[in-house]
């Protein structure tokens, strides 16, 4: 028999925002000192009364229009039931009853062509801390600085079927949410974490089978991984009936490859979801809702078209830039200031992104000042300096993002000279000590004509018009 | 309402509760539940969900940092502390 996976997914994201979502604690602890980043509110203080930050508001509205979501524009906060010292409070502050963002869609692209996976819902709701268990033997150390960090909830329909459309799914969450800039969606730093809820059924059938939600994916490799193991797992249960399958929460292993059962799966009653009475409803008024519409980014596509067709860029050199929002930034600032912007994109495609390449740094990391890159474009078109020099430029550029082009040239002897009385007195003494080359080009080999060519370039360091050069050095032989 | 009812909702919400506290809180959830089937016999198809009791709305605030409190303070309660974490009985994972 044949089978097919059903895959839905709930994806948390962490918001790029300065402060908490209920309390005005940092909501960046990185490398933070435990528990320097909190107050009565975020430690669940009796008595201590949630404000919410306006921001995670607008960012949850911003992403649910980037996903194509309806916006509930009266939406509320909920208590979820939860005993664990993670959270003190012993509830989390959530959206159960009416999310801020419902019913969306978002169009995903694979091996097999398009597809859509629709959105349920995204809520709003507070991160809770860390636990540290091997500190010491006896007890179990909390730190609250990730407490009530914001985090949006993207809940997917069951539409997914295969690690490579969940793959395609979140990149392009990724990439939708990045462009808006309302977070950074990097796995690896924890910004974007993501539970699998995953089910097999013969194909065909429309009744779902059992499901099982797997947690402590931290990679989209992890995650390929997991979903391929547990569907593997699911049809050999039921094909050979190897065990009997159960509604169940697992914990993916990533080193071992394998699935363990954390805990049957609490039914939605168990967390008793209840209106949070010390959170008043949010109310979206039209203006705030028009003016979070008006902030929506161009999409990704729109970009693209628009490179071809106003900038007159090829369809790939587009399709490179526009995959990520820090790669377009970046070349449009440059293309502001040096005004071609195929110079522009030819410069961030064969030296920035093999640069970021090399450095193995995601696009989305880039941080160079385009309007800086402009100038460099300058610099090499109107001849002021060698593109080879450009090049050493534009590395010491990443490294130290206060360099000025021009003045780091100048400084750095990458200024194409324009004394030929100079360049001449170079190709004098180059031709005086390599008098074979200067034979063998007058003999018809080309070849020997690049040799010198090269030996004046390096005396002169790069920094002299390859045609002046190639132009002197030609009368000269002759 | 029922014992095995009550028994969960003693798990869920950690809570012994004493034979006599038992047959109160039951009798007390059957009267309304008894409240809750009075109510269901309305119809209530073209009504919207009420939000919140009261015609109110939150305020919210601009998204800016402070510290105010310091960790030594929101620690002097605690039973223990050790190198800047509050401890709390071994959790197993
Ligand atoms: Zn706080």
């Amino acid at each position: 028999m044949r089978y097919e996976t059903v895959i839905g997914l709930e994806v948390h994201v962490e918001l790029a925002t300065s402060s908490k979502i209920f309390c005005s604690c940092s909501a960046h602890s990185y490398g933070a000192e435990p528990n320097s980043h909190v107050c009565p509110a975020c430690c669940g203080m009796p008595g201590m009364l949630p404000v919410v930050n306006k921001r995670v508001v607008d960012y949850g509205m911003k992403a649910g229009m980037m996903l194509g979501c309806h916006i509930n524009r009266t939406t509320t906060f909920d208590k979820k039931s939860y005993y664990y010292p993670d959270l003190p409070a012993a509830y989390q502050t959530t959206q159960w009853f009416a999310p801020v963002a419902v019913n969306g869609v978002v169009e995903i692209e694979t091996s097999k062509g398009k597809k859509n996976v629709r959105i349920k819902q995204i809520h709003m709701e507070e991160d809770a801390g860390k636990l540290v268990h091997d500190i010491r033997e006896d007890t179990t150390h909390v730190d609250f600085n990730r407490t009530s960090v914001p985090l949006i909830e993207i809940v997917s329909q069951p539409d997914l079927s295969s690690a490579e459309e969940v793959e395609a799914y979140l990149e392009r969450l990724k990439t939708l949410l990045r462009y808006a800039k309302v977070a950074e969606c990097e796995m690896a730093h924890g910004t974007m974490r993501c539970d699998v809820n995953l089910s097999v059924r013969p194909e065909g059938s429309n009744k779902l089978g059992v499901r099982a939600e797997m947690k402590n994916m931290n990679s989209i490799e992890a995650i390929k991984r997991a979903i391929e193991y547990e569907t593997a797992r699911h049809i050999d249960a039921i094909e050979n009936g190897t065990e009997e399958l159960r509604q169940e929460t697992r914990r993916w292993d990533d080193i071992k490859g394998k699935s363990y059962a954390m805990r049957t799966k609490e039914t939605a009653g168990d967390y008793r979801y209840f209106p949070d009475p010390n959170v008043m409803p949010v109310v979206i008024d039209d203006e705030w809702f028009d003016s979070i519409k008006a902030s929506l980014p161009e999409f990704p596509e729109v970009k693209k078209e628009r490179y071809i067709s106003e900038y007159g860029l090829g369809e790939y050199d587009a399709d490179q830039l526009t995959k990520s929002i820090a790669l377009c930034e970046c070349f449009e600032a440059a293309y502001g200031v040096c005004k071609s912007a195929k110079d522009a994109a030819n410069w961030m495609i064969s030296e920035v992104m093999s640069i970021l390449n090399q450095k193995k740094m995601t696009y989305d990391m880039l941080d160079l000042d385009g309007k800086a890159l402009g100038e460099l474009i300058l610099l090499v078109s109107g001849g002021t300096v060698g593109r080879a020099n450009a090049k050493k430029i534009l590395a010491a550029m990443f490294d130290d993002a206060s360099i000025e082009p021009k003045a780091y040239a100048e400084a750095n002897g990458y200024v194409v000279s324009n004394d030929t009385g100079m360049i001449e007195a170079v190709i004098k003494a180059v031709i005086a000590a390599d008098p074979k080359s200067v034979a063998d080009y007058k003999s018809g080999k080309e070849k020997a004509l690049m040799a010198l060519f090269g030996k004046c370039m390096k005396e002169l360091k790069g920094n002299c018009d390859p045609q002046t050069l190639r132009k002197l050095l030609i009368d000269s032989i002759s | 309402m029922d014992r095995e009812i009550l028994r969960r909702l003693e798990l869920l919400n950690q809570l012994s509760l004493t034979e006599q506290e038992k047959e109160s809180v039951i009798a007390f959830f059957s009267d309304r539940e008894k409240d809750l089937e009075t109510l269901d016999a309305i119809d209530t198809a073209d009504v919207e969900r009420m939000v919140h009791v009261m015609p109110i709305m939150t305020v919210v605030r601009e998204d800016k940092v402070s510290q105010i409190f310091s960790r030594e303070e929101l620690q002097a309660a605690a039973p223990e502390t050790d190198e800047g974490y509050w401890c709390v009985p071994k959790v197993m994972e």
